[in-house]
C-alpha cells in the first residue's frame, strides 16, 4: 500500500521499501515560484510592450535549456564538451528531415530526434573513457565541425548552405504573435523541466557520485564507483536532452540550417551561456541564457551593425570581470548559500 | 596510374608545406605553454587585414605596412599573454573561452570594417606565372611558399637543437618547475614562444594571400586544419607536425586527385586524425618534448 504522511514541512510517500519525499515549506519554494511565475507573466507583458521581446525570451530559453544538460554533462564526466552543438544538429536534422520527407508531426518527431541524438551519444560515448583533457576537449570541438562538412558534401540531403525549409510548424494558432507565445510558454515549459530534471539528479545519490566522479576520478572509482558506466549514462542522457532543443528550434522556425548551428560561434555562445552564468551550476545557466539573449538583443538594438563586435567584447570583460567561475549565479549564492553544488574541475 | 601517383605525391608536397607552416605555431605553443591556443584563429585574419588597414588607411606602402602589421601582432601578443594567458593558465576553461572570444572578435571586427565586397586583396606575389613538373601545373608562387615554408621549418628545428634559447625551451616543454630549479626565466621564454608562433603564420599568409580566398572567417577553417595536424601529429611535437602536415596534405591530395572530390579533403582528414587517435592515442611522435 501506498502510504503518504504529510509533515511540517514535507510531504513522505512511501511504498514496499521505497520512499519519495517533497518539500513542501514556502521558505524552499518562494524564489522558485516567484521565478516561475515572472516566466509566466513575461510573455504577456512583452506582448504588448514589444513582441520582439517574446522572441528574445525564447532565444534565453533555447540557450539555458542547451546550457543545463551541458553543465550536467560537464559535471557527470568530469571533461568539457566544447561542441554541445553536435547534438542540437542531431536533433534539428532528424527532425527537419522526418518532417520534410515523411511528412510526420513534430510530436512524431520528437522521440525520433531524441533516439537518434541519444543513438550518436552512445557512438561517441567511449571519447568520455579515452580522451581527457586537451584531447577531449579538441575531439568534441572537432565533432560538429566534422558534421558541417557532411552537411556540405552531401548537400542535396542537408542542404548544408542555405538550410531544409518547409519543416512543419510547433504551433499554427492562426497569428505570428500568437505562434511566438506559445512557443515562448513550450521553450519556458522545456527549460524548466530540464531544471527540475538537472536538480533532481544532482541532488540523488547519483549526483553525489558524479560530484565524486568530478573532483576526482581515480579517488572515486576507488571506493567502487563504476565510474564509467555513470560518464557514459550521463553523456548519453545529457546529450538527448540538447537534442530535444534541436528539434524545437527545427519546428519552432520551419527551418534548419548546419551553418547556423554547428559553427565554433553558436557554440561559443553556448559556452558562454555556461560560463556567465556560473560554470556546471544549473541556475546560473538560466541566468546566463537570460543575460546572453537580452544582451544581444538590447545591443542589436542600440549599436545596430556593429554589434556582433560589441557583443563579444563585453561578454569578454564579463568573463573576467565577473568572479572566476562563479559566474552571475555565484553572485547570488554567496548571499544564500544553501548547500553543496559540484564545481567542475579541468584536467590537462 | 603513374601520373595520378605523381599528381598526389606534388600537390600533396605543397599542400603540406604550406599545412605545416600553418600549424607549426599552434603545435610549438602546445608544446611549450601545454595551453591549446583557441586564440589562434584571430593571427590569420590580423595578418591580412592589419596590413590592409595600413594600406588603405594610412596609405602606407606595402612593406611598411606589414612592418607596421607585425608590430600591432607583438603588442597584441603581449597582451594577450600578460592580461590573459599568464592570469588564467590554471584556470584552463577561461581561458579557451577567452582566448575563442579575441578570435571572434577579431573576425568580427575585420567583417564589419571591410566587408568581403571591400575586395582586400594584397599585392605579395613574389613570383609570378605558372610552374609546370611533368603534367602537374601549379602556380610558382604556391611552389615558393612550400619551399620558404621547408626553410623556415628547417630553421625553426635549428633554432631549437642548437642555440641556448631553444636548449631552454625544450626544457621548459619537458619540465616547466625543473626548468625553474635550474634558473630558466620561464615568463620570458613564454613571451619568447607567443611571440615565435607569429612568424611561420604571418609568413604563410603572406605568401598565399595572393592565390589563396582571402575572407574574416578565415581563421577558423585554417586554426581547425592546425589542430589537426598538432593532434595528428602528437600535441606540441615538431617532428610529428611535419609528419602530419604532409600526411594532411597528401590525404587531401588523394581527396581531390583519386576520390575525384574535393569536398571531401577536410572530412578525410577529420576521419583519418581519429582513426590515427584510436589507434595511437598520443598521436604520431611523442609529445614530452616539442623536439
Amino acid at each position: 500500500m501506498v502510504d503518504v504522511e504529510i509533515k511540517r514541512d514535507r510531504i513522505v510517500i512511501r511504498w514496499r521499501e521505497k520512499k519519495w519525499d517533497w518539500m513542501i515549506e514556502p521558505r524552499y519554494w518562494r524564489n522558485t515560484m516567484y521565478w516561475t511565475l515572472a516566466l509566466i507573466l513575461f510573455p504577456v507583458f512583452a506582448y504588448f510592450l514589444s513582441p520582439g521581446l517574446v522572441n528574445t525570451m525564447v532565444s534565453a530559453n533555447i540557450y539555458a535549456a542547451i546550457a543545463i544538460p551541458l553543465s550536467l554533462m560537464t559535471v557527470g564526466t568530469g571533461r568539457i564538451n566544447f561542441g554541445p552543438n553536435f547534438y542540437i544538429g542531431v536533433g534539428g536534422y532528424v527532425a527537419a528531415l522526418l518532417s520534410i520527407h515523411l511528412g510526420m508531426s513534430p510530436w512524431l518527431t520528437l522521440p525520433l530526434a531524441v533516439l537518434m541524438s541519444a543513438f550518436c551519444a552512445l557512438v561517441f560515448s567511449p571519447l568520455v573513457i579515452m580522451a581527457k583533457g586537451l584531447y577531449y576537449v579538441l575531439l568534441t570541438l572537432l565533432l560538429p565541425l566534422l558534421f558541417l562538412e557532411v552537411t556540405f558534401i552531401w548537400t542535396g540531403i542537408f542542404k548544408g548552405d542555405v538550410g531544409l525549409f518547409g519543416i512543419e510548424l510547433l504551433f499554427d494558432l492562426g497569428g505570428a504573435k500568437l505562434n511566438f507565445i506559445a512557443a515562448a510558454y513550450v521553450s519556458a515549459a522545456i527549460m524548466l523541466l530540464f531544471l527540475l530534471i538537472a536538480n533532481k539528479v544532482l541532488k540523488s545519490r547519483y549526483g553525489l557520485i558524479m560530484a565524486a566522479i568530478n573532483d576526482d576520478e581515480e579517488v572515486a572509482h576507488g571506493i567502487g564507483v563504476n565510474i564509467n558506466l555513470v560518464k557514459i549514462l550521463t553523456f548519453i542522457g545529457a546529450s538527448a536532452m540538447i537534442g530535444v532543443m534541436g528539434w524545437f528550434m527545427a519546428h519552432y522556425f520551419g527551418t534548419f540550417s548546419g551553418i547556423t548551428y554547428l559553427p565554433l560561434t553558436y557554440m561559443l555562445k553556448i559556452l558562454l551561456v555556461f560560463m556567465v552564468g556560473g560554470r556546471a551550476q544549473i541556475f546560473g545557466c538560466v541566468a546566463g541564457g537570460y543575460f546572453v539573449a537580452f544582451l544581444e538583443e538590447f545591443l542589436i538594438r542600440v549599436m545596430g551593425d556593429f554589434q556582433p563586435v560589441a557583443f563579444p567584447i563585453i561578454l569578454l570583460i564579463l568573463l573576467f570581470v565577473l568572479p572566476r567561475g562563479e559566474g552571475l549565479f555565484g553572485l547570488y549564492r554567496r548571499r544564500h548559500y544553501r548547500e553543496y553544488m559540484p564545481q567542475i574541475h579541468v584536467r590537462r | 596510374m603513374l601520373d595520378t601517383i605523381w599528381f598526389v605525391l606534388f600537390f600533396g608536397f605543397l599542400m603540406g608545406a604550406v599545412y605545416l607552416l600553418i600549424a607549426l605555431g599552434f603545435s610549438l605553443i602546445t608544446g611549450v605553454l601545454r595551453i591549446f591556443h583557441l586564440g589562434y584563429a584571430y593571427l590569420f585574419p590580423l595578418t591580412i587585414y592589419g596590413t590592409w588597414f595600413f594600406m588603405s588607411e594610412l596609405g602606407l606602402p606595402l612593406i611598411p605596412s606589414i612592418v607596421g602589421m607585425v608590430v600591432v601582432q607583438l603588442i597584441v601578443s603581449y597582451l594577450l599573454y600578460t592580461f590573459m594567458v599568464k592570469r588564467y593558465m590554471d584556470d584552463e576553461m577561461t581561458l579557451l573561452t577567452g582566448l575563442l572570444i579575441v578570435a571572434l572578435i577579431v573576425e568580427q571586427f575585420a567583417a564589419w570594417r571591410y566587408p568581403i565586397q571591400e575586395g582586400v586583396y594584397l599585392e605579395t606575389t613574389l613570383m609570378d606565372g605558372i610552374f609546370q613538373l611533368g603534367l602537374a601545373v601549379a602556380p610558382k608562387q604556391l611552389v615558393l611558399a612550400s619551399i620558404i615554408a621547408l626553410v623556415m621549418t628547417a630553421l625553426f628545428a635549428l633554432f631549437f637543437i642548437k642555440t641556448k634559447t631553444g636548449l631552454a625551451v625544450r626544457a621548459l616543454s619537458q619540465d616547466i618547475l625543473n626548468s625553474q630549479f635550474v634558473g630558466l626565466n620561464v615568463e620570458k621564454l613564454y613571451i619568447l614562444t607567443m611571440m615565435l608562433i607569429l612568424i611561420p603564420v604571418i609568413v604563410a599568409m603572406l605568401l598565399i594571400a595572393p592565390i589563396w580566398t582571402v575572407e574574416p572567417a578565415m581563421g577558423w577553417q585554417y586554426m581547425t586544419t592546425a589542430i589537426l595536424i598538432a593532434v595528428l601529429g602528437g600535441l606540441g611535437n615538431i617532428k610529428g607536425t611535419i609528419i602530419a602536415a604532409f600526411l594532411i596534405g597528401i590525404d587531401h591530395a588523394l581527396m581531390c586527385f583519386v576520390v575525384g572530390e574535393p569536398r571531401f579533403m577536410n572530412l578525410s582528414a577529420l576521419a583519418l586524425v581519429m582513426v590515427i587517435l584510436i589507434v595511437r592515442p598520443q598521436g604520431i611522435a611523442r609529445s614530452e618534448s616539442i623536439w
